[in-house]
């Protein structure tokens, strides 16, 4: 297994970068492996990455989620491929945010293929995150949120009825 | 001379009663099955018709194949034949050239239709215009679409109340026009609004929305590919879902267990073939299930239960590490009464209503115990009982137990048939619809809904015959046919004033009329939909609640069809007669000012028309995925449940009625059932052999089946063939529709009143030994 662990400082509060991070499916507008991002539910996403013609797809399952804290996923395969944790806390001088991401990658499937390049994927997830820094510091607000919580898997709505559970809820033969 | 199953097309129109039989299939769909889908396309159509059909199916932009309710891969990963055998033969049945004009009425008269078989109504091909039986004739003749409406509008208008009449719809009317027909039904002043739903998945809906407040499955094609294990209860995805198959053969190279729970070893819940991969054309396909729990009809509540108590008892054993405790305390209500409920099973009683051993069970078990990812899809052979709802529940109890729900990978899937019987549902297509749905259509209208519930099928076959209703209209299916009791329902229909069907071909329903009866003849699903707003599409709702577009690109069967839309318009124009205000011209000329009407008042459906317009169109949220459980409480509940063995005397069987795998609901195409090895006949009953022995009957014997009912009744199915086949010891199975005459119209599911077309007492007499 290899792990990799990266930090960097951003000038937007806590709150904002965490809120942009939530918006999954914006990724490929700053990341430039992420090509596409398909959030199937809250605690699902299906991932496209590459660089040019290569690319490979995943699915990840978001296994822990606290607003303002961290997002912890894992890809979704029998064997998973890799773990990831991403933390937000405020930086020292209060104002901003430390954002840190810790990767876990098993030596087969796709994380097998990445790190088959040494330094690949460290260089990879820092230039990534140096995206993100660039891209929230310069918009300076989020384009979104999503403020519930996710345990061991299951998701916790912030209300008693989130909009998206508005849906016909009627027996259906 | 031909080998069983390959009788020359002259011989489809007729049932051939020469029997034969050949050893069951081990594995389903491969090279045969592309080979059947073609060879009954091209007798139907031309390569041409086939060829445009088959390659718009299930495809962005093409055509939702009217097959089954199974969904489809997301866009960009859908294979350019995205359809499966039974699909295409269905598709291409209704693409058939074949034409039931004037002339052909003139030449039989209803009597003579009523003695033919379903396949050879079938196989008369499209019908091409409107037509009338008027009282006194028994022949049906041409009428106007205009004088059609004006009949049927002034006997919808001359009824005591509004709750004389009866519409039915069948999972094959698209949203629009489930919308309209339930618009309609309620404007005019009724909730008589019965559906095929009553009679497949009722129990589901029941069920799922008492225990997680939506009545839907929770589950998407993702969950399936990421499951370490799935259940496959009462169903038979290779012959009632074949595209079920795909998932399952991904799940399984994602490292997959599957146990299968069913009374018959079916074919495809052992091996799937995929005739789009190497392995499933030259090689030996990928295996389905791991375990086959060979269980006795209507065993399946007993057998979770008995996982529900060995759960609760491994986690005595090993505290903390086996149930989900944080998602119980967290989203669920009534563990403890559940649990003590669950302590107090017999394992007696399981394993007589299982016919499984405790230590098979144990293995299950353990196998759940080794998963952390599982679903349960299950289809009519669990809803179809006494106790479906119960089951079901049950079920929910056993997912809940490990936090099986809302999370990646797990879930409830309940397995629908019709291609949009679920978005019907979501239309309004209810007899019961919440105040909250009857509130926003009287915001919308500006008239006030009735609020009294109506009619389900049941109730309404009730009511017929107790001289209740006056008026039967069907939006597609084949009412008689699907619905039970066959006789009894027949004579209830022949008692209303007048019956219409809004059909595509003749089935058994045109010839069981009332005084007069309609045929009032629509547009296919292949066919292009132009109205005078130009070219339309209609869209559908699949089974893990994608709605999404369907355009038909076929030229019409006839110039006179209307699409169903057109036709419960133009029936609302003129029975209201601008009563209520609302614009049916409008909604006939343009399906968007429709969709407009549906996403102000269906919740999830907002800004329908640009959602719906994009590839793949819009997945429902499931409110259990988001945390939330809309149950009265708001938090899921666990129930507990109890069951009663039905009483089998000495010399009895539990039949199961199920479809061969050359027929879509209602209609076989052929008198073959391959995978089951049963050919040219569908007058057989497969029954295990041991029970032959003990009823001292053979193997080719000729028998009546007798239903065993608490009325009086005799409910006789003659002249079946008895064949040996491994089904579970006490059950015997037979095809509908050809045995719904046996099911009673009271014997009915608990809570959702469905027929019990899964658990029918019967005893099987001699052909000729009865008086009678």
């Amino acid at each position: 297994m290899n792990t990799i662990e990266e930090t960097i400082e951003i000038a937007v509060p806590v709150r904002t970068a965490y809120d942009q991070w939530t918006q999954f499916k914006s990724f490929p507008r700053f990341m430039t492996v992420v090509k596409r991002v398909e959030q199937v539910k809250p605690n699902v996403t299906a991932w496209v990455i590459g660089v040019g013609p290569v690319c490979r797809e995943f699915e990840a399952e978001i296994v822990e989620q606290e607003p303002d804290s961290h997002v912890a996923w894992r890809s979704l395969e029998r064997r998973p491929s890799h773990r990831g944790q991403v933390s937000f806390r405020p930086t020292a001088q209060g104002s901003g945010t430390s954002l840190g991401v810790r990767l876990e990658l098993r030596r087969h499937g796709l994380a097998g293929a990445l790190t088959g390049v040494p330094g690949l994927t460290r260089r990879v997830v820092r230039a990534e995150l140096r995206h993100f820094k660039e891209y929230i510091e310069g918009l300076g607000e989020a384009g979104g949120a999503w403020r519930g919580t996710i345990r061991n898997g299951h998701v916790r709505p912030t209300e008693p009825e989130p909009p998206r559970s508005r849906v016909p809820c009627w027996p259906v033969g | 001379m031909n080998k069983p199953g390959e009788e020359p097309t002259d011989r489809l129109d007729q049932p051939n009663d020469h029997l034969a039989v050949t050893p069951p299939k081990k594995w389903a769909a491969g090279v045969p099955a592309v080979v059947h889908a073609l060879e009954y396309s091209l007798q139907q159509t031309s390569p041409l018709r086939t060829g445009v059909d088959l390659l718009t199916m299930n495809q962005v932009d093409g055509i939702d194949c009217p097959g089954c309710a199974w969904a489809d891969p997301s866009p960009g990963h859908r294979h350019r034949n995205e359809y499966c055998e039974n699909g295409a033969k269905h598709i291409n049945d209704e693409a058939t050239t074949r034409r039931v004009t004037a002339d052909f009425f003139r030449t039989h008269s209803v009597s003579e239709l009523s003695r033919q078989s379903d396949m050879w109504l079938n196989h008369q091909g499209r019908l091409t215009e409107p037509m009338v039986k008027r009282p006194e004739s028994d022949h049906y003749e041409p009428i106007s679409w205009s004088d059609a409406f004006g009949l049927l509008a002034a006997e919808l208008n001359s009824l005591d109340s509004p709750d004389q009449a009866v519409f039915y719809t069948s999972g094959r009317a698209s949203n629009e026009a489930a919308f309209v027909l339930q618009l309609f039904a309620r404007a005019f002043g009724t909730n008589n609004l019965p559906d095929c739903s009553n009679m497949c998945h009722e129990s589901s809906g029941f069920a799922l929305h008492e225990t997680l407040g939506t009545g839907k499955g929770t589950v998407s094609l993702h969950d399936l590919h990421h499951a370490d294990l799935i259940f496959l209860v009462g169903q038979n995805p290779g012959t009632n879902h074949p595209r079920q198959l795909s998932a399952l053969e991904q799940a399984k190279l994602n490292g997959a267990r599957i146990i299968a729970v069913n009374t018959l070893p079916e074919a495809g819940l052992l091996r799937f073939k995929n005739p789009q991969k190497a392995r499933g054309v030259i090689g030996r396909g990928v295996r389905i299930a791991d375990r086959f729990l060979h269980i006795r009809a209507g065993g399946d509540l007993a057998l979770f239960q008995a996982l529900n108590l060995l759960l609760l008892q491994a986690e005595d054993a090993r505290p903390g590490q086996v149930l989900d405790h944080d998602f119980i305390r967290t989203h669920t209500s009534g563990f403890e009464e559940f649990a003590a409920h669950a302590r107090g099973l017999s394992w007696d009683d399981v394993l007589a209503a299982t016919g499984l051993t405790r230590a098979r069970i144990e293995q299950v078990r353990d196998d759940v115990l080794r998963s952390e990812r599982v679903v349960v899809c299950w289809a009519m052979g669990v809803t179809q009982h006494k106790h479906g709802v119960a089951t079901i529940r049950e079920i929910v109890n056993f997912l809940m137990l490990r936090g099986n729900l809302g999370r990646a990978g797990t879930g409830a899937c309940p397995v629908r048939g019709h291609s949009n019987v679920q978005g019907d549902r979501t239309m309004g297509i209810w007899e019961q619809m919440p105040d909250s749905f009857l509130d926003a259509l009287q915001r919308e209208f500006g008239f006030d809904p009735p609020r009294a519930h109506g009619l389900d099928s049941v109730n309404s076959i009730k009511a017929m015959r107790e001289g209740r209703v006056a008026f039967f209209l069907a939006l597609a299916g084949n009412f008689v046919r699907a619905a039970p009791d066959s006789a009894v329902t027949e004579a209830a229909l022949r008692t209303c004033r007048l019956t219409a069907h809004i059909s595509t071909k003749l089935n058994r329903s045109h010839t069981v009329c009332g005084r007069t009866a309609l045929i009032l003849p629509t547009l296919g699903r292949t066919e292009q939909d132009v109205q005078a707003g130009g070219e339309q599409f209609v869209t559908v709702e699949n089974s893990m609640s994608e709605v999404h577009t369907s355009r038909g690109r076929l030229k019409p069967a006839s110039p006179l069809l209307l699409s169903e839309v057109a036709i419960l318009c133009r029936l609302a124009r003129r029975t209201l007669d601008g009563k209520a205000g609302i614009p049916w011209e409008r909604f006939e000329a343009d399906y968007g000012t429709i969709r407009d009407r549906i996403s102000r008042i269906v919740p999830g459906l907002h800004d329908f028309n640009r959602r719906v317009a994009r590839p793949g169109g819009i997945q429902l949220p499931n409110p259990v995925n988001e945390g939330v459980f809309p149950t009265a409480v708001g938090k899921a509940l666990f129930t507990r449940n109890t069951w009663q063995p039905p009483h089998l005397p000495d010399g009895h069987l539990l039949l199961q009625t199920l479809r061969s795998h050359d027929q879509w609901n209602t209609v076989p195409y052929t008198p073959n059932d391959r995978y089951r090895g049963i050919h040219g006949s569908r007058r057989v009953v497969l029954v295990n052999p041991d029970d032959l022995k003990e009823l001292g009957l053979t193997g080719g014997q000729h028998v009546d089946l007798v239903g065993v009912w608490s009325d009086a009744a005799e409910r006789r199915a003659d002249d079946f063939e008895v064949v040996p086949y491994p089904t579970s010891r006490g059950c015997a199975a037979a095809y509908y529709p050809e045995t719904q005459v046996l099911v009673p119209l009271d014997s009915v599911a608990d809570i959702s009143n469905q027929p019990t077309s899964k658990g029918v007492v019967v005893r099987l007499e001699p052909t000729g030994a009865s008086p009678s």
